[in-house]
């Protein structure tokens, strides 16, 4: 380990970044915007689903009815059909994903107490609309027949407190308002601080590409010394993204940050020096820029996206993903960055976590040192 | 062969890519001190021997050894020594001029003091002084070979191993790259040369000509020029396209060539050939100033060569 060598690799490198606009950019902004653009499109909470009724039954509790299921957000009114082969047609359009059927006798059946036979269509095209219509029509409809069979009985003389005996309580520790976005956006920090991975598997690959390696692999630098070079200053330009991301997720998403801002800071540069350790691998392996970036993908952000536990619980998953899954610092972080945003824990329950992300950080670069080799060709 | 005097010795040294072998059992023995220089056509083997010896290339056979660091072992103990400048550009274009020469100053251990000193007196020597914060991406082909000379020579290494450094550069600047050289060599830097150009070659202490992976002749610039086989007659005419057309194919001429308004004959033997051209050109009423024998120069001699080499 010679410091000097070190430093003047970082410095170069440091240049490089900041005065090559597309990697300064690469390195600084995608990370935000990378947040920004998944928060949204995955966190897509269901409103506004167009329906349309055909009430055969037309009587005053029919349409006291579909008054009650289609009031706030959560379902549109998008029509009256006269017919099913109207709703056909509506379907087909494209201008509902529902569509309910009240059969002619709504309002006598209920108040008889039969079985009161309703129809439900949906576009199986788009089942997360459909399921969300059928979800909340069942719902709706427990609640309006509760009602009901309440103000019937009390009409007969029965006095009713409640027709629901047990009387369930959740409370929602951490997340209260159970926002998905709340969740899965501390996750999300694990995938987009990750990122500047991918500059550093093409640092290599760039310079043998530019003709730039020949030249330094003829100074007397070590192996160890130019691959940590390398990395440092992406670990420093990806600190200011610690540092802008949860501002940005506290400011525009509103999300709570409970924990320690100091720890999460030290934890994140062990995660950066981790995950950016796994890209060198690559820039080490893969002789193009284009090779470089593909595998990148294939390597860190697909499992980055699908093994860390972000949006599939790692417990669930077959051994052997579990086992690959710890051996990703993302699903370290991940743990991390959940735990230090809402509940707020502390290094006494993440430390295993950290000590993790060192060892993977320590042993990538060593990996990468052991197989760069300071020939061309 | 083992001579305790040589700087840079090699023995069979031999290196094989997938498709080609690209130095073939090269046994070269180069002194402190000289200029070497390497010619050879596209191909021959000229920029990988001189990567062998930088210790940026395996070596697949044979031994060689650098300042008596055997080059497969100790390939990075050489590394501090030598000055090696690739054939292309291969400085950081985003670096400004002084910021590529510290770069290397730091990797080669240079103290701070000795940077300082060096620094101005290298910009001075490449006349990079007033270029001393433009990005090398900004420079021009002559300059930008000149900061590459300057950062492989930050830390004065014993060995110079240049690869075609002024290919691409325009006359003005190779000729004071040229004296750079110089200068480097009467202070008694090692030198070796990869070129193209036959007058550089001409410069050299001693040159190698390489001919697919193999060294075919290895002699002082002199003794090279003498090994032509045949001699060269020269014919200054008024008419040199008329000249060319009437005398190339006549018997015992190899070679035709212009140079200005001089028309070089390559030919089997002067003194027979002399009578029989100008008597050719006498009969086709062509006009000359003069016909004469001349002092062979290094392209012919190197021409020939390779003619000879492709023969075989």
């Amino acid at each position: 380990m010679n410091l000097r060598h070190i430093w003047a690799v970082t410095r170069k490198e440091f240049h490089h970044i900041v005065r090559d606009r597309s990697t300064l950019i690469l390195v600084l902004f995608t990370p935000t915007a990378l947040l920004l653009l998944m928060a949204y499109a995955l966190t897509v909470d269901i409103k506004h689903v167009p329906l349309a009724v055909l009430d055969y039954d037309q009587s005053q509790t029919s349409r006291a009815f579909v008054q009650q299921i289609t009031a706030g957000q959560d379902l549109d009114l998008y029509a009256y059909a006269a017919s099913m082969d109207e709703i056909d047609a509506m379907l087909m359009r494209g201008d509902i994903k529902a569509a309910l059927v009240i059969s002619p006798g709504f309002a006598a059946d209920m108040q008889a107490l039969r079985g009161m036979p309703m129809q439900i269509i949906i576009d199986g095209t788009e089942p997360e609309s459909g399921g969300f219509a059928v979800e909340h029509i069942a719902q709706r409809a427990e609640e309006f027949i509760s009602t009901a069979l309440a103000s019937q009985l009390a009409a007969r003389g029965f006095s009713v407190k409640t027709l629901q005996p047990i009387d369930l309580r959740i409370r929602t520790w951490f997340n209260p308002d159970l926002k998905p976005r709340n969740d899965l956006i501390p996750g999300l920090l694990s995938m987009v601080l990750g990122f500047p991975a991918l500059s550093v598997a093409l640092t290599l690959a760039h310079e043998r590409e530019h003709g730039t390696l020949e030249q330094l692999l003829a100074t007397p630098i070590g192996r160890t010394d130019l691959l940590l070079g390398k990395i440092i200053p992406y670990i420093l330009v990806g600190l200011i993204n610690v540092i802008i991301i949860p501002i940005f997720a506290i400011a525009w998403f509103g999300i709570s940050f409970n924990g320690n801002f100091l720890l999460f800071f030290g934890l994140s540069a062990l995660f950066m020096f981790s995950i950016l350790s796994m890209g060198m691998i690559l820039g080490v392996f893969m002789k193009t820029q284009a090779a470089a970036l593909a595998v990148s993908f294939l390597v860190i952000f697909f499992p980055g996206f699908f093994l860390t536990g972000i949006f599939f619980p790692i417990a669930s998953m077959p051994e052997i993903a579990r086992l690959e899954a710890s051996f990703l610092p993302g699903t370290h972080y991940a743990i991390i960055t959940r735990g230090v945003f809402l509940p707020g824990v502390g290094l006494d329950i993440l430390w295993p976590n950290a000590v993790f992300m060192v060892f993977l950080g320590v042993a990538f670069t060593l990996v990468a040192a052991l197989f760069f080799r300071k020939k061309l060709g | 062969m083992n001579d305790a005097k040589s700087i840079i010795e090699t023995n069979r040294l031999t290196r094989d890519f997938k498709s080609a072998t690209a130095v073939d059992e090269l046994t070269l023995s180069i002194a402190p001190g000289e200029l070497f220089g390497l010619v050879g056509p596209d191909g021959a083997g000229k920029t990988t021997t001189l990567r062998l010896l930088a210790g940026l290339l395996d070596v697949s056979d044979g031994e060689a050894t650098v300042l008596d660091f055997d080059l497969k072992s100790q390939a990075e103990a050489i590394k501090p020594h030598v000055g090696y400048m690739a054939q292309q550009f291969s400085l950081y274009g985003e670096l400004s001029v002084l910021e590529n020469l510290q770069f290397f100053a730091e990797l080669f251990d240079v103290t701070k003091q000795e940077q300082n000193e060096r620094t101005q007196r290298l910009l001075e020597f490449a006349n990079l002084t007033e270029f001393t914060n433009r990005r090398a991406v900004h420079l021009s082909g002559g300059m930008q070979k000149k900061l590459a000379l300057a950062c492989t020579l930050i830390h004065q290494p014993k060995i110079l191993l240049l690869d075609e450094p002024t290919t691409g550069v325009d006359p003005v600047s190779r000729r004071e790259f040229w004296n750079i050289l110089t200068e480097l060599h009467v202070d008694g830097t090692t030198i070796i040369v990869s070129t193209p150009y036959m007058d550089e070659a001409d410069r050299c202490s001693r040159v190698g000509l390489m001919y697919a992976g193999k060294l075919v002749e290895c002699d002082t610039p002199q003794n090279i020029r003498g090994k032509l086989e045949g001699d060269v007659i020269q014919v200054q005419a008024e008419d040199w396209q008329k000249t060319l057309e009437t005398v190339a194919g006549l018997e015992g001429v190899s070679e035709a060539q212009t140079y200005g308004e001089a028309v070089n004959l390559l030919v089997d033997n002067g003194k027979k050939r002399l009578p029989e051209i100008e008597a050719v050109l006498k009969k086709s009423s062509i006009k000359y100033r003069s016909i004469r024998i001349a002092p062979a120069r290094m392209e012919e001699a190197f021409i020939s060569l390779i003619r000879r080499m492709e023969a075989e």
